[in-house]
């Protein structure tokens, strides 16, 4: 299955999903080209996994069209080949050992027994599994059983890949094995949705952003096109204090700070930081209250999530 | 599909124990409890009181003791045998009273009302003791009786009643032929707790579909290029195989312990085995496919495969069922799978009975498979 540079591998036209009165999806549009990292991010509840869902076909839609490789998936049992998933969960035979379920997925992809070998020893070492192949999963530790839930994804070469919070309880090393493998599939022309919580991981990866509220996606563009958007030259001013103290309290509102951790850490993003954490300093002084830190550090992408949402003020 | 469920079962040690080991143990159990004491070896135990307490007493204590294996024993008075009996330590209790050549009725049968099957069997067992081992006695109380008809002389009547005590006794006046074959409930029992276990195998196999989905399996199967079907397909077939084994698994312990023809029938059996496995699998299938948790899954199945066990008739024969009860029954695969087990080992027929019942079967297979399909179809999407 063949893809021209500027094909999309995944469209998504206007589709929504409503739970009863819950809205899950609402008229969300997406289009995600070959070797592109197209990060989702958003609060709990913001529909980033029904998304996920939608676009692997696995979601039954009220509006909308979902197309992989210009099929719908719904209808083409074909595409469904072209799709891999690596589910929040585990989603593996805990019974069966890592390459026992990479053979049970690459059969179900329509490998050939042939076909199964070589792309089950590749999957293993690009997910760097190989040295567990022989283990029964549920005899794995945590870390291990999400590199075998990554080999699982990619074991039949799919041109998009769906990863559900990848890195949700990896250890460092684990996440590096991640990055390393995102970045070889991107060379490989590997379409990549990625979901995450992890602000870090996103930043790091991501060729593109989309921020999800309420079923909708209300922004999407590049990264650091977004953070320009959103804060300018701003930056982001933390303080924390060794005591809430609610006299003080006014003082940092109007330097346009918000709290958090019961009152004892403001933050909030600023034009002039520099300017803004003297005055506060000095009005701390005069309250004699003690500051235990203060940070000047450019806005995260969780500071853009408080931003696009409303919750953070520019 | 199969192979994965097949590795996974293998793997699970406690699974094969339940699957495979169980299910002839309780048979043997079943058969061994209901298939002795309905087909006439109840074991009963007694007690007597003997007021009388003499020789005719004592030598109908001693045949009756031999009869009953030993399990007879002594009561001091009424009182502690009736005790005896209401606390259950006797089946039934015996009250020797008066002189046995000229009481009418010297012996009286004290019954639980719980258990009238040990009173009749104790009853039965005095008068065969009575005829066969004391038949000088039963001469004397029938010349008694029958004295004003038969107007015998003083000598024969001294001739009579000093009859010796190894007095030949009358050859019995009906004799029991036990016909070739196997008995008939321990077949019954074969198939009653085949079905019953095939449903419960199939329904912890069928299981396996809410842990997928919740576990998020169910996301890349259906990624698979031919669909849920024939993952669903290939599940079933699992499921009735895997059903067929164990139900073989079990007649022949059956086959072994109790004779049930088998290898005789083997061919009819086995198409019995795969159209009771397979509708458990479908029954079990739809099932899962409707529950969306474990949770709800488990009682479920539980309660709904045990009321069809016990209308179906896997707790108790359907012939001791009112007759009310035996017409639900046709309702749930059990009765089917027992009568077609029934018929085609017990009397080696394979009639159109039979066929219906593989046709009743297949049909519960079909529907359940069916629903298993379109539930988790509409799931998928």
């Amino acid at each position: 299955m063949a893809v021209e540079p500027t094909e999309a591998v995944l469209r998504l036209d206007q589709i929504s999903r409503r739970y009863g009165n819950r809205i899950a999806l609402d008229q969300v549009t997406l289009e995600l080209t070959a070797g592109e990292v197209y990060a989702l991010i958003g609060r709990n509840g913001a529909g980033k996994s029904s998304l996920a869902k939608a676009a692997i076909g696995a979601l039954a839609l009220d509006a909308g069209l979902v197309q992989i490789l210009g099929a719908d998936p719904r209808d083409d049992l074909k595409v469904r080949r072209a799709i891999g998933i690596a589910p929040q969960d585990v989603a593996l035979y805990p019974h069966l050992t890592i390459s026992e379920n990479l053979n049970a997925f690459a059969a179900l992809a329509g490998l050939s027994r042939r076909e199964r070998a070589a792309a089950v020893a590749h999957a293993m070492d690009d997910a760097v599994c190989a040295e567990r192949a022989d283990e029964r999963v549920d005899h794995l530790s945590g870390g291990w059983q999400r590199r075998a839930n990554l080999a699982a994804a990619i074991v039949h070469r799919p041109r998009l890949l769906v990863l559900d919070e990848p890195t949700e309880g990896l250890d460092v090393e684990t996440r590096l094995v991640l990055h390393r493998l995102i970045a070889r599939l991107r060379a490989d022309r590997t379409a990549i949705l990625l979901i995450s919580h992890n602000t870090e991981d996103v930043a790091v990866l991501a060729d593109r952003l989309g921020v999800m509220e309420a079923g909708r996606l209300i922004m999407e563009g590049r990264p650091d096109t977004l953070m320009t958007e959103a804060f300018g030259g701003r930056t982001e001013l933390v303080i924390r204090l060794s005591a809430a103290t609610p006299s003080i309290e006014p003082v940092l509102a109007a330097h346009g700070l918000t709290p958090s951790d019961g009152g004892l850490c403001w933050s909030g993003t600023v034009a002039d930081a520099f300017t803004h954490a003297l005055e506060i300093e000095m009005a701390l002084l005069w309250a004699d209250v003690k500051l235990r830190e203060l940070t000047v550090q450019p806005p995260g992408l969780d500071a853009l999530i408080g931003w696009v949402t409303g919750s953070v003020a520019p | 599909m199969l192979r994965v469920m097949a590795l996974s079962l293998w793997r699970d040690r406690a699974g094969l124990v339940l699957v495979f080991v169980l299910p002839p143990l309780v048979y043997v159990v079943f058969a061994s409890v209901f298939g002795a004491g309905i087909s006439g070896r109840l074991d009963i135990r007694a007690e007597v009181f003997d007021q009388t307490n003499s020789a005719d007493s004592h030598r109908l204590i001693d045949a009756l003791r031999h009869r009953l294996d030993g399990r007879l024993t002594l009561a001091p008075n009424v009182a502690a045998l009736e005790e005896a009996i209401q606390s259950g330590r006797a089946d039934a209790g015996l009250v020797l009273a008066g002189n046995f050549a000229e009481v009418k009725t010297p012996v009286t049968v004290l019954i639980h009302p719980g258990r009238k099957a040990a009173g009749e069997l104790l009853t039965a067992q005095v008068n065969a003791v009575a005829t066969q081992d004391l038949p000088e006695l039963m001469l004397r109380r029938e010349t008694a009786r029958l004295a004003p008809i038969l107007q015998l002389t003083p000598d024969q009547n001294r001739h009579l009643t000093a009859l010796p005590q190894n007095l030949v006794p009358p050859p019995p006046f009906a004799a029991q032929q036990v016909l070739p074959g196997s008995d008939p409930l321990q077949i019954y029992y074969g198939g009653a707790v085949s079905i019953l276990f095939l449903m419960f195998t199939a329904m912890q196999g069928a299981m396996t579909l809410i842990d997928e989905r919740r576990a998020g399996l169910r996301l890349r199967q259906v990624l698979s290029v031919g669909g849920i079907a024939p993952l669903l397909g290939g599940r079933m077939l699992w499921l009735t195989a895997l059903g067929v084994v164990q139900a073989l698994v079990l007649f022949t312990v059956a086959a072994i312990a109790f004779r049930v023809p088998l290898l005789e029938n083997f061919a009819a059996w086995s198409a019995t085995a795969i159209c009771s496995a397979a509708a458990s699998a479908g029954i079990a299938l739809g099932l899962a496919a409707a529950c969306r948790t474990r949770e709800q899954a488990q009682p479920v199945s539980t309660f709904i495969f045990l009321v069809l066990a016990a209308v179906g008739g896997s707790m108790a024969p359907r012939f001791l069922m009112p007759e009310m009860l035996q017409r639900l029954g046709w309702l749930t695969p059990h009765a089917w799978v027992i009568d077609a087990y029934q018929t085609v080992l017990s009397r080696g027929l394979v009639n159109t009975a039979v066929v219906q019942a593989w046709a009743v079967l297949f049909g519960f297979a079909a529907a359940g498979f069916a629903a298993a399909l379109v539930i988790e179809g509409r799931r998928q999407l």
